[in-house]
C-alpha cells in the first residue's frame, strides 16, 4: 500500500463562490462555473483571473469539450457554449425551465447531460412532486440538439456519463439512482439507498441531503456516489461524510462498499474525483463536525489514504491529467460588507501535489 | 382603564355574544356529539359567521428569507440564485418564487423593515408571537390567546384557539410548544392542538352510554371539580375543568377537524402539503366559530444550510397558501373581518455563508398581512441596497402588536387587570399602531 501526501503548491482566490471548474487541454488552464459567471484562470496562478461570460443566474457547471470550447450550465436552464479563441458566446440551448443542477460531457465531448427538478410538495407529508419537465436531458454536442429527455424524480442534483461514453447515471435528493443507455435512451439500472437522504423528523418534513456526486470507476463497472448520510438535524447538515460504491450491472444493483467506520465526520460531499490510474478516488464538500472535508480513498480497498482540512467549503475537485496534482475549487462564506470598491475575494482555488512512498 | 371584561364591550358584541351562547346550550340540548346538530339553528350558523374578527396566523417557524420572499435584492451580490418579479403595484418586485402573490399585491400589506433584538430562535418566537421580552417569571400570553381571550366565545363548544402542527419535533419551537402558551390569562385561553400525528383521539361518545347518560355523568364532575375549585382555590383544577370543557367542545365539533371532509377541489387548490392543508383547515375553523387559527409546520424555514434547495420547496407553497386564502376569503365576503398574518421569528443574513445557507437576522426583515383591518397594497418600510440595514421606517415586535390589536379592533394599551402582579399593558409603553397600515 502506498502512502499519500498531500502538499500545497499553490492558492488564489476568485471574486465570486466556485461552483463547478475544469481544466483546460493544457493541463494548466482552468474554467470556473461561479455564482456571477466563468472566469478564466489557471491552476499556478500564471494567468490573472478573468470573468469571460456570465448567465442568467448561477454557474452550477463547466465542462472543456476539446479544443477552445467550453460549455456550461446554470440556474437559467441554459446551456452556454463559448470559444476561447474568439473569447466569445457561441450558442445557447435551453434545457430547463428550472435550475441546472449538475451538467456532464461524455469522455469524447459528443454528449452532454444536465440534470434538473424543483422539489415541490406532493403529498401531505412532503413526498416529492412528480417532474413537471423531464429531469434529465442529453445533448448531442455537434448539432446542439436535445437527443433524450428522461424521466426521473426532482430534484436531481448529479449526473455522470461512463467511460465508455455509452450510460448516463442520474441521482436524486431522495439517494434514488437511475442510469440510462445513451442511444437509444433505455433505463438498464434504478435503485434507491436511504444511506444519502434524510427525511427532516426534527424541523419540518420533507427530504434533504440527497446524491450531490457520481463518477463512474474507471473500468465502468462501478458506480461512486457521494453525498450525506441520514442527518440528526437536517438544518445543520450534519450527516456523516459518505460515498458508496456500487455494482450497477449486476442483475440486482448491489453496494459493495462505503466510507469505512471511523474515516468520517459530518458534511455533505459535493464533488467526486477519480484519479487517472484508477487507483483511487477524491471526495470533498463542507465540513461541518470531523477533521477533514477532502480525502483520498483507494478504489480497491476504500481505505482512507490522505485528509485535507480546507477550511473552505469544496464544490469540484479534479486531477491533473498526469495524475500528479489534485486541484479543489470552493467558496468561503459570503462576506458581509463591501471593502473599498468591491467585496472581497472569495471564491478558492488550492493545489496539491500528490506524493506517494511505498510503505 | 383595567381590562375587566371578555369581550370588546360593544353593546352589539354582547348581543351577539348572548345569542351565541342560547344556540349553543339550545343545539347542545338536540346532539351533543353532532357538529351538524350545532349547527342546525340557521339563526346560529349565520351567527358565528358574524361574529366580529378573527385571525389565522400563517406562522414560517424557523424564519424565512426576505431576500426569497418579500425583499429581494436583484443585480446585488446578495441577491441568491431567485430573481424579482413585478407585481401589481407599480415599482413593486417580489421574489419570483411568489408569482401569484405578486397579482394580489394590492390586497396584502407588506412590511419590508422589521427590526427586532433577539437573535435565536427561542427568544425570537417567544416575542414575536406574544409581542414583547419576558418579564420573568411572568408570561405575557401568546397573540392567538390574547385574540381568543378578548374576541372568542369561552363557551363555544369551536375551540377559540386552535394550533394546527404536524411536526412532534421542531428543536427551539418544541420547547416552545411545551411551554405555557396562554401566560396569565390562564388554560383555558390555550391552543388545542391537531394536525399530523396530533389529531384528536376519543372525541366519540361510546354507543354505550346514552346522551342523557353522558351530560348527567358531566354535569356531576362538574360539580364536583369546580366545588374543589374553588374551596382549594386550586390553579390546577381550574386548569383541568377547562380541559374538560374543551373536550367536551370538541366533542361536538369533530368533524371541523376532519380534512377528508373538505371539499377535493378546496384541497388540491391549497397544495399537498400539510401546511397548505392546515391553511385550508384553519379558513374552515374560522368560517365554523373559531376566533384565530395558528398554522405551523415545524420549523422548516430555518435554512443555515440548503437555503435555496428547502426555499425552492417552501417559498411556492407559502405564495399559494397566501394566495388561495387572501381570495377564498374576499369570495366568502370574509376578508374584511379576517386578519392573515404570514410572519417568523426573525429573517436570514444578506449573505451567504459557507454551507449556502443564511444565518439568522433580526436586524433588517419582512413579513406580510392581509384583511381584517389591514390596508392592501400597502409595502411599508425599506431596507438599504444590500438589505444590511433598515432604511425607513423601522417597526419592532411592540409597534407590530400594536398595529395588529388595532386592525382587530382590540386596545393596544389597554392594562391587564391582573391581581398581586405587577402592571403589565398589552403592548408596553404606549407604542402607537403603524397607521399607514390600518383601513
Amino acid at each position: 500500500m502506498k502512502s499519500i501526501t498531500l502538499k500545497e503548491k499553490h492558492r488564489h482566490k476568485l471574486p465570486m463562490g466556485i461552483l463547478s471548474m475544469a481544466l483546460l487541454p493544457d493541463g494548466v488552464g482552468l474554467v470556473a462555473g461561479c455564482m456571477d459567471g466563468v472566469y478564466l484562470t489557471s491552476i499556478d496562478k500564471s494567468r490573472e483571473p478573468k470573468l469571460l461570460y456570465s448567465h442568467d443566474n448561477y454557474v452550477s457547471s463547466v465542462v472543456s469539450i476539446g479544443g477552445d470550447t467550453i460549455v456550461s450550465a446554470g440556474y437559467d436552464g441554459t446551456a452556454r457554449w463559448f470559444d476561447l479563441a474568439e473569447q466569445k458566446v457561441t450558442d445557447s440551448v435551453k434545457l430547463h425551465d428550472f435550475w441546472s443542477w449538475d451538467m456532464t460531457a461524455s469522455p469524447d465531448g459528443k454528449h452532454l447531460a444536465s440534470v434538473t427538478g424543483q422539489y415541490l410538495a406532493g403529498g401531505y407529508k412532503y413526498e416529492p412532486q412528480e417532474e413537471s419537465e423531464p429531469s434529465i436531458r442529453v445533448v448531442d454536442v455537434a448539432s446542439k440538439q436535445i437527443i433524450h429527455s428522461l424521466p426521473h424524480v426532482p430534484s436531481v442534483q448529479s449526473v455522470a456519463i461512463s467511460p465508455d461514453n455509452q450510460f448516463v447515471a442520474a441521482g436524486n435528493l431522495m439517494g434514488e439512482v437511475r442510469i440510462y443507455r445513451i442511444a437509444d435512451g433505455e433505463l438498464v439500472s434504478q435503485w434507491t439507498t436511504s444511506d444519502f437522504t434524510s427525511w427532516g423528523i426534527i424541523k419540518s418534513h420533507c427530504y434533504l441531503g440527497g446524491i450531490f456526486a457520481m463518477q463512474f470507476s474507471r473500468d465502468g463497472k462501478h458506480l461512486l456516489l457521494a453525498g450525506m448520510g441520514p442527518m440528526r438535524d437536517p438544518m445543520a447538515g450534519n450527516g456523516k461524510q459518505l460515498w458508496q460504491k456500487w455494482d450497477w450491472q449486476a442483475a440486482e444493483p448491489k453496494m459493495i462498499d462505503q466510507t469505512h467506520e471511523g474515516d468520517a465526520g459530518e458534511g455533505l460531499m459535493e464533488t467526486l474525483a477519480v484519479h487517472p490510474s484508477g487507483d483511487m478516488f477524491a471526495m470533498g464538500g463542507r465540513l461541518r463536525g470531523g477533521d477533514w472535508n477532502v480525502a483520498l480513498f483507494d478504489m480497491q480497498t476504500g481505505d482512507r489514504m490522505a485528509i485535507l482540512k480546507l477550511g473552505f467549503r469544496a464544490t469540484e475537485a479534479t486531477f491533473t491529467p498526469d495524475g500528479k496534482h489534485l486541484v479543489i475549487v470552493g467558496t468561503q462564506g459570503q462576506p458581509s460588507k463591501p471593502k473599498g470598491d468591491g467585496f472581497p475575494d472569495f471564491g478558492r482555488v488550492e493545489v496539491f501535489a500528490i506524493e506517494s512512498e511505498a510503505t | 382603564m383595567k381590562h375587566t371584561h371578555k369581550t370588546c364591550g360593544s353593546p352589539e358584541h354582547l348581543l351577539h355574544r348572548r345569542l351565541f351562547l342560547q344556540g349553543t346550550m339550545a343545539a347542545s340540548a338536540a346532539s351533543v356529539a353532532s357538529f351538524n346538530g350545532l349547527f342546525s339553528v340557521p339563526a346560529l350558523a349565520d351567527e358565528t359567521k358574524r361574529q366580529g374578527k378573527k385571525c389565522i396566523l400563517l406562522w414560517l417557524c424557523g424564519a424565512p428569507s426576505q431576500f426569497e420572499t418579500w425583499d429581494p435584492k436583484p443585480g446585488t451580490p446578495f441577491s441568491g440564485p431567485f430573481g424579482a418579479i413585478p407585481t401589481n403595484l407599480p415599482g413593486v418586485q417580489i421574489s419570483s418564487l411568489m408569482p401569484k402573490c405578486a397579482g394580489i399585491m394590492d390586497k396584502l400589506a407588506v412590511i419590508r423593515s422589521m427590526s427586532t433584538e433577539p437573535g435565536e430562535h427561542f427568544q425570537g418566537i417567544d416575542v414575536l408571537t406574544r409581542g414583547d421580552k419576558p418579564r420573568q417569571p411572568f408570561i405575557r400570553p401568546i397573540l392567538g390567546s390574547v385574540v381568543a381571550e378578548q374576541l372568542g366565545h369561552l363557551d363555544s363548544p369551536v375551540p377559540q384557539f386552535i394550533l394546527l402542527d404536524p411536526c412532534p419535533e421542531g428543536n427551539e419551537f418544541k420547547g416552545f410548544k411545551a411551554g405555557n402558551w396562554a401566560g396569565w390569562l390562564g388554560a383555558q385561553y390555550g391552543p388545542v392542538r391537531a394536525g399530523g400525528e396530533y389529531s384528536i383521539p376519543n372525541l366519540n361518545k361510546l354507543d354505550t352510554i346514552s346522551d342523557i347518560d353522558h351530560q348527567d355523568r358531566e354535569a356531576l364532575r362538574s360539580f364536583f371539580s369546580k366545588k374543589y375549585e374553588n374551596d382549594r382555590r386550586s390553579q390546577a383544577a381550574g386548569s383541568l375543568n377547562a380541559a374538560f370543557d374543551r373536550v367536551k367542545g370538541l366533542m361536538s365539533c369533530a368533524p371541523l377537524f376532519d380534512l377528508n371532509s373538505l371539499p377535493e377541489t378546496d384541497r388540491q387548490r391549497y397544495g399537498a402539503g400539510a401546511f397548505a392543508q392546515h391553511a385550508l383547515q384553519a379558513r374552515h375553523l374560522i368560517e365554523n366559530g373559531s376566533t384565530f387559527v395558528m398554522v405551523a409546520n415545524g420549523m422548516p424555514w430555518d435554512n443555515h444550510v440548503f437555503q435555496h434547495e428547502m426555499h425552492q420547496m417552501l417559498v411556492p407553497e407559502l405564495d399559494n397558501v397566501l394566495y388561495q386564502l387572501v381570495t377564498d376569503l374576499e369570495d366568502r365576503g370574509m376578508l374584511e373581518d379576517t386578519l392573515v398574518i404570514a410572519m417568523g421569528e426573525f429573517g436570514r443574513s444578506p449573505w451567504l455563508n459557507e454551507a449556502r445557507g443564511r444565518d439568522h437576522y433580526p436586524k433588517a426583515w419582512s413579513m406580510a398581512m392581509a384583511g381584517g383591518g389591514i390596508r392592501g397594497g400597502v409595502v411599508h418600510g425599506a431596507t438599504d441596497p444590500l438589505g444590511h440595514e433598515v432604511a425607513e421606517d423601522a417597526v419592532d415586535n411592540r409597534q407590530l402588536f400594536a398595529t395588529i390589536f388595532a386592525a382587530l379592533g382590540i386596545d393596544p394599551h389597554e392594562e391587564y387587570d391582573l391581581p398581586d402582579l405587577p402592571t403589565f399593558l398589552r403592548v408596553e409603553d404606549g407604542v402607537a399602531p403603524i397607521q399607514q397600515l390600518l383601513v
